[in-house]
């Protein structure tokens, strides 16, 4: 047996061994393996969360909401952590709508999820409920989810802008989404700590539309009526404000109530609707003197080894008079004294046969051939409005032109883009495209075209106090490449009012199987009704102080004569909507001041109030600093919180200017 | 020894104290979180239920909705434009 002192070193020397491997160990673990093991711990206690940005919402023109994002919420449910699963079952199906067979099933698993999404309102009572899981999501809801459907679009299911103007505007809506890190148990469950946040979402920036809510939906409405009533195949609505080329409505309607954007994709031809574009280069070219006169050939005219014919036969035509009754020969007769060349170049200058530039993702050009690819009665065709195809949209910005004092400008869907804080990021400005025709063409123009109201195809559009200006449109329809039997598209385009017009309104129907076929009895009378309905709404984009001067038999035709009939009360002393009489004026920084003396403030500038919200004023439409005419209509947004955001975010930035 | 004792008390204090404050601060954060989420929680209730009650809103004020019960309960009829009478602006209104 050894002796104590050896067995003591022999026990030493063993420690230290054990001593030096755990240290080797250690080492091991720590410094050559550590990395990997500390991501491995990182792994199983944390987990990174993407923080979902919040999607910009779209705005009508004046402030209302048309597509916002919400937290919505999937839920999961954990069978075996409910408390009383026949009592919290039945509250559990009846909040989320599931079948009796549903619930039984979901007990059954181990973890039952419903992906919903539901809202905020239904999954309220379930939030005490043990055993329920709430996850949130953004989630795009429409509060009207028919108006502008096919302009406005969806998003698809990957949360990105699928179509219409939620795709166009995808980068700006979207915002960046951000990071956070959160601590989870050994199960896998996240702990009720703070997250960690990583970077911060970034919300998109609001989009505010040209479009007019109520515009929209008297033409939407006015739409699916004239369909209904005339047994149509389609039809679309556009209205735009000429002198900004902003949009302010887009009705678009299929038979079987479907809405596709066919305002911007589907071409037609426009018949008697591209007469205009003739007589303007024959008065832009001097070609035709006022009191030129051509054979109305009896209503029927052979040449080039075709006949052309005259709904309504004259026996001689000056250009108003071809303009007024939409006369077939008299307009291909005129246009002969036009080269291929200058009508082309002038179809062109109207911008047809080209994209509009519209910020819309789908565009079709139509089709405009060159004069290389014409054929001998080409000249006469285009006069007459064949063998060109064009958009309702390319036809409201041509019209737009003539109303426009002959400036052709590019349509725009988008008016402002703001932070999410309201700041200004961009505001349209007219975007001229290119002169067209002068002021004294368009002016002459214009009156051709009130005189198709007047006396011509169009008196069905005639209001009694307002002129108008317009031109009908009814041509054949293709089908297969050729002119289909009793198939046609009735159309119809005004300038309201005639004189100064605030409105260009073009109206398409396809195919009107019950009554009459003609643009005259079927488009005309929808105009006028759209038009009368504007009238009568109180916030369209309609300047009712330069209307109130442009009804000059208003003064011949008193209310009082007419017996019986209410007349629409005005307030007095009037102030007018907008814009273009009044001098413009800064726009006065209300925000954080109390809603009544907002108003009073807004009032001293001389602009009139348009009331969003309660509370304490949180910011105006136009912004603070910007300008405005006055007598224009401010939106005053409020909210009761204002106050407190107002001071968190300190005084309010200078203005900027706009992108472009 | 006694001084040993000292400071063995007095580094156990300091542990208990340090203890009990990453206790309490982590209390306070859990309880924090907690209502941090009930807040958030009532929040997306009450945007809901403005969300609702806007839509409603907004349908019910919708030409479709007013006009047909304007005309069959009240007699009103949409006017047309001889109806409509715009006051000009008297010049220096503003």
């Amino acid at each position: 047996m050894a002796r104590p002192a050896v067995r003591i070193q022999v026990v030493e020397f063993g420690v230290l061994v054990g001593l030096a491997l755990l240290v080797t160990r250690a080492a091991q673990v720590q410094i050559l393996h550590g990395r990997r093991w500390a991501e491995e711990a990182q792994a199983q206690r944390t987990e990174r969360i993407v923080l979902q940005a919040r999607r910009g919402t779209l705005y009508d023109r004046h402030g209302t909401p048309l597509a916002v994002t919400q937290e919505t919420y999937h839920v999961g449910i954990a069978p075996n952590e409910l408390r009383d699963p026949a009592t919290d079952g039945a509250l559990i199906s009846r909040r989320l709508g599931l079948t009796a067979r549903t619930w039984q099933q979901a007990l059954r698993r181990r973890y039952a999820y419903f992906a919903g999404p539901y809202s905020a309102l239904e999954v309220q009572p379930l939030r005490s409920v043990r055993g329920v899981h709430l996850e949130s999501v953004l989630n795009r809801f429409y509060p009207d989810p028919a108006v502008a459907r096919a302009t406005i679009g969806r998003l698809g299911d990957d949360g990105l802008g699928a179509s219409g103007l939620e795709r166009t505007l995808d980068s700006l809506l979207a915002g960046r989404a951000g990071a956070a890190v959160v601590l989870k148990d050994r199960a896998g469950r996240e702990y009720e700590s703070p997250a960690r946040v990583i970077a911060p979402p970034v919300p998109g920036l609001d989009v505010v539309l040209t479009l007019d809510l109520e515009l929209q939906e008297i033409a939407q409405r006015a739409l699916d009526d004239a369909l209904r009533r005339m047994d149509a195949d389609a039809g679309d609505v556009v209205m735009l404000d000429p002198a900004t080329g902003e949009v302010l409505a887009l009705a678009s309607r299929q038979r079987d109530g479907s809405a596709r954007p066919s305002a911007f994709t589907d071409t037609f031809e426009p018949g008697s609707l591209a007469k205009i574009f003739a007589a303007a280069a024959l008065l832009s070219l001097r070609r035709v003197a006022s009191t030129d006169q051509v054979s109305g050939e009896g209503g029927k005219w052979r040449v080039l080894g075709r006949t052309i014919t005259d709904e309504d036969p004259q026996p001689s035509l000056t250009l108003a008079d071809a303009i007024r009754v939409s006369s077939n020969i008299a307009i291909a007769k005129f246009a002969a004294r036009l080269t291929a060349e200058e009508q082309y170049a002038a179809l062109r200058d109207f911008g047809f046969g080209a994209l509009t530039g519209i910020e819309f993702p789908a565009e079709a050009t139509g089709r405009l051939r060159p004069p290389s690819e014409w054929t001998r009665p080409s000249a006469a065709s285009l006069a007459m409005g064949y063998e060109l195809s064009v958009t309702p949209i390319q036809v409201a910005m041509a019209y737009g032109a003539l109303a426009n004092d002959g400036l052709l400008l590019q349509p725009t869907l988008i008016r402002e883009v703001r932070s999410a804080g309201g700041g200004l990021r961009y505001r349209h400005r007219p975007e001229p495209v290119r002169r067209v025709v002068s002021p004294a063409v368009a002016a002459a123009l214009r009156n051709l075209l009130r005189g198709v109201v007047e006396r011509g195809t169009g008196t069905e559009a005639a209001l009694t106090n307002f002129p108008v200006a317009a031109k009908t449109g009814t041509a054949r329809r293709v089908v297969n490449g050729r002119y289909a039997a009793g198939e046609y598209t009735a159309s119809f385009a005004a300038l309201f009012p005639a004189d100064q017009p605030q409105l260009v309104l073009v109206v398409k129907i396809d195919n009107p199987h019950k009554g009459s076929y003609f643009a005259a009895q079927t488009a005309a009378p929808v105009t006028r009704s759209m038009l009368e309905q504007a009238l009568a709404a109180r916030t369209v984009a309609l300047d009712r102080a330069r209307l109130s001067t442009a009804a000059p038999r208003a003064a011949t035709a008193p209310a009082d004569d007419d017996g019986g009939l209410v007349p629409y009360v005005v307030p007095w002393p009037y102030q007018p909507d907008s814009a273009g009489v009044g001098p413009r004026r800064a726009v006065p920084d209300v925000a954080g001041v109390g809603m009544r003396e907002a108003v009073r403030t807004l009032h001293r500038r001389g602009f009139r109030v348009s009331l969003r919200g309660w509370g304490v004023a949180e910011h105006t439409w136009p912004a603070a600093g910007d300008s405005a005419a006055a007598g224009s209509m401010v939106t005053l947004f409020a909210d009761p919180y204002a106050a407190v955001r107002v001071r968190a975010r300190g005084p309010a930035p200078p203005r900027r200017g706009p992108r472009r | 020894m006694t001084k040993g004792r000292h400071w063995v008390a007095l580094w156990l204090a300091a542990f208990l104290v340090t203890t009990w404050l990453v206790y309490a601060r982590q209390t306070a954060a859990i309880r924090a979180a907690r209502e941090l989420a009930d807040l958030r929680a009532r929040r997306a209730n009450m945007d809901g239920h403005r969300a609702d009650l806007e839509r409603r809103i907004r349908a019910a004020e919708s030409r479709a909705v007013l006009v047909p019960r304007a005309q069959a309960r009240l007699g009103l009829h949409l006017p047309s434009d001889s109806e409509i009478v715009l006051v000009p602006a008297p010049s220096g209104s503003h």
